[in-house]
């Protein structure tokens, strides 16, 4: 009897903290479940009160209603292109930066580096009425390229590559310079390879800031069809008739890429977020 | 062998044609626009935010005389300290309540992270339907009849919570994982001294952490000035300014008044400030800072 209430009691001392943490953890997540739930409602039964939570017929078809009256598609292609663009023109912009600043010495070396991480010390926000400017008087506005080209670089990036190529050890490139192989050779067939653990966090930790940016997309673009997913909910949300199931719906829809690939990609986040700054 | 020495040496200097495309994009999207933001609060500008002439300190002297700025940098500290504050305790707590791993403890992990993938207009989308006078989420718990965001007293609060909401989890993230640092014996040890869940956190974890949390917290400032997305989407920065904050108040004046020359003195008076109050966090850091 004894050592079985012993167990129990053990039991319940591993089992009642978890409880209470994951419900601490839902309420915390409660805005994006009540989300869910509404968006299955008509605009009736949230608009009449009371709100109640669970709904006996769910109604699917807001969802059907968001892509038929707003271009959807075109929003996400628009997002997905600026995506694809600006990480992997980021990532190759930061290795080849990294491959110079680990593999080579030479004069000022120190001064560039000094300039990359300088660079971390002004905020976008502060330039980014300048840069609107630029892109104006570049000609690139409303263009995919003037909504990819300030992501481009990054110092975050060119610094966490930067810490990957220092562990690779210096015999490699000694080695590969004896056997004739190139630089880009040796870049493309040696260093990138074995960097992908540390790209594939880079790129999906990129992704999730690249595809929820907001203010600089709202700046420089112009019409419907260059609109990202972000700026185009902003118009669906700020519109004159407000529909909240279908705005709901909407908004599901727009974070689902970002919330099932954080989700499953969680460890890779975690690990592009920290590297860069936090010496673990 | 000379001969090799000189192969070398022209060879290291290949190194900056690896780094050229990184420091020209630098160059041109950070360094330019900020010298060019500090050259026109000299100036005037015209509709497309180009030079047209000096005018000295005219641009500085007319910005801060006006008590409306000051409104909106009191805004911005008020704003600022808000987020900072419960973003960062918050985190804390979650940090600690997540820092051991169990099995399944994956599963709250996600929950206190996952608003962090929440973009800002869906996010915003969803606390408007909660905010709402009518028939809102929030007033049909309370039973009120609140416009949370049209009210002077709780538009401010109101957009900080749903900030709040959204960066939490990066700081989380952030000292979960310098938190998992701190070696095991030391927290074994001290358990087997008969030091309590408190105690540990407050003695161990914390002092052996404060380097990380330190970076943490820098980031935190920096990241809690620049609320603008949630003010667009949410208030607008009504209601009567009650909202609007030196990002805002900068947006407003290059975008929809045109005044460029306005909104570089603003955004050179906020790298200021965030650069200002950095280092007075730098040397806070030199002073209560544990290094092992």
């Amino acid at each position: 009897m004894i050592t079985i209430s012993a167990k129990s009691k053990k039991r319940i001392g591993r089992v009642a903290p978890f409880i209470i943490k994951s419900l601490i953890g839902l309420l915390f997540i409660s805005p994006l479940i009540i989300a869910v739930f509404f968006s299955l409602q008509v605009e009736d039964e949230l608009t009449m009160p009371p709100l109640h939570l669970f709904t006996k017929n769910p109604y699917f078809s807001n969802f059907l209603e968001v892509f038929q009256k707003v271009p959807f598609f075109t929003y996400l292609k628009n997002s997905l292109i600026v995506c694809v663009g600006a990480i992997t023109i980021q990532i190759i912009v930061a290795s080849l930066a990294a491959y110079g600043f680990v593999f080579f010495n030479f004069k000022f070396k120190k001064v560039f580096f000094a300039l990359v991480v300088s660079a971390m010390s002004i905020p976008g926000e502060v330039v980014v009425i300048t840069n609107y400017v630029t892109i104006q008087n570049l000609g690139l506005y409303n263009t995919y390229l003037g909504l990819m080209i300030t992501s481009f670089v990054g110092s975050t990036s060119i610094f966490m590559m930067r810490q990957y190529y220092m562990t690779l050890p210096k015999d490699y490139k000694e080695a590969a310079e004896l056997d004739g192989c190139g630089n880009l050779r040796f870049l493309l067939k040696i260093a990138t390879p074995l960097s992908v653990p540390t790209i594939t966090s880079l790129a999906m930790y990129l992704f999730v800031h690249i595809y929820n940016a907001f203010f600089w997309p709202v700046l420089v673009t112009g019409s419907m069809d260059k609109r990202t997913v972000q700026v185009g909910i902003s118009f669906l949300v700020s519109g004159d008739v407000v529909r909240y199931s279908q705005i709901l719906a909407s908004a599901i829809v727009a974070i689902l890429p970002t919330v099932i690939l954080f989700i499953f990609g969680q460890d890779y986040i975690i690990n592009g977020m920290t590297k860069g700054g936090i010496k673990g | 062998m000379s001969g090799l020495a000189l192969r070398r040496m022209k060879g290291q200097n290949v190194g900056y044609l690896f780094i050229l495309p990184a420091i020209a994009l630098l160059l041109l999207f950070t360094y330019y626009p900020f010298i060019r933001a500090i050259v026109l609060s000299f100036a005037l500008t015209n509709k497309r935010g180009n030079f047209s002439k000096w005018v000295g300190f005219a641009n500085w002297v007319r910005v801060l005389k006006k008590a409306e700025f000051w409104k909106v940098v009191g805004i911005t500290l008020k704003m600022a300290a808000i987020n900072l504050t419960f973003t960062f305790s918050i985190a804390m707590i979650f940090g600690l309540m997540a820092t051991k791993k169990v099995k399944f403890s994956k599963f709250y992990q996600t929950l206190y992270a996952l608003p962090m993938a929440i973009a800002t207009s869906p996010a915003a989308a969803i606390f408007l339907f909660i905010y709402s006078k009518h028939n809102g989420v929030l007033n049909n718990l309370l039973g009120t009849e609140v416009a949370w965001l049209l009210n002077q007293k709780t538009a401010l609060w109101s957009v900080c919570a749903m900030t709040i909401w959204q960066h939490v989890g990066s700081c989380f993230i952030f000292l979960l994982v310098c938190f998992r640092n701190v070696p095991d014996e030391l927290l074994e040890s001290a358990y087997l001294d008969g030091a309590g869940p408190l105690r540990r956190i407050k003695d161990i974890i914390i002092p052996l952490a404060s380097p990380q949390i330190f970076f943490v917290l820098f980031m935190s400032i920096n990241s809690s000035f620049k609320t603008f997305n949630q003010i667009k989407l949410l208030t607008g920065g009504g209601p009567a300014n009650a909202t609007k904050n030196l990002i805002y108040y900068i947006y407003e004046n290059a975008i929809i008044h045109g005044r460029f020359e306005t909104a570089c003195v603003q955004a050179l008076f906020l790298f200021v400030m965030i650069f200002i109050l950095t280092r007075i966090q730098f040397l806070c850091e030199k002073r209560f800072v544990h290094y092992q």
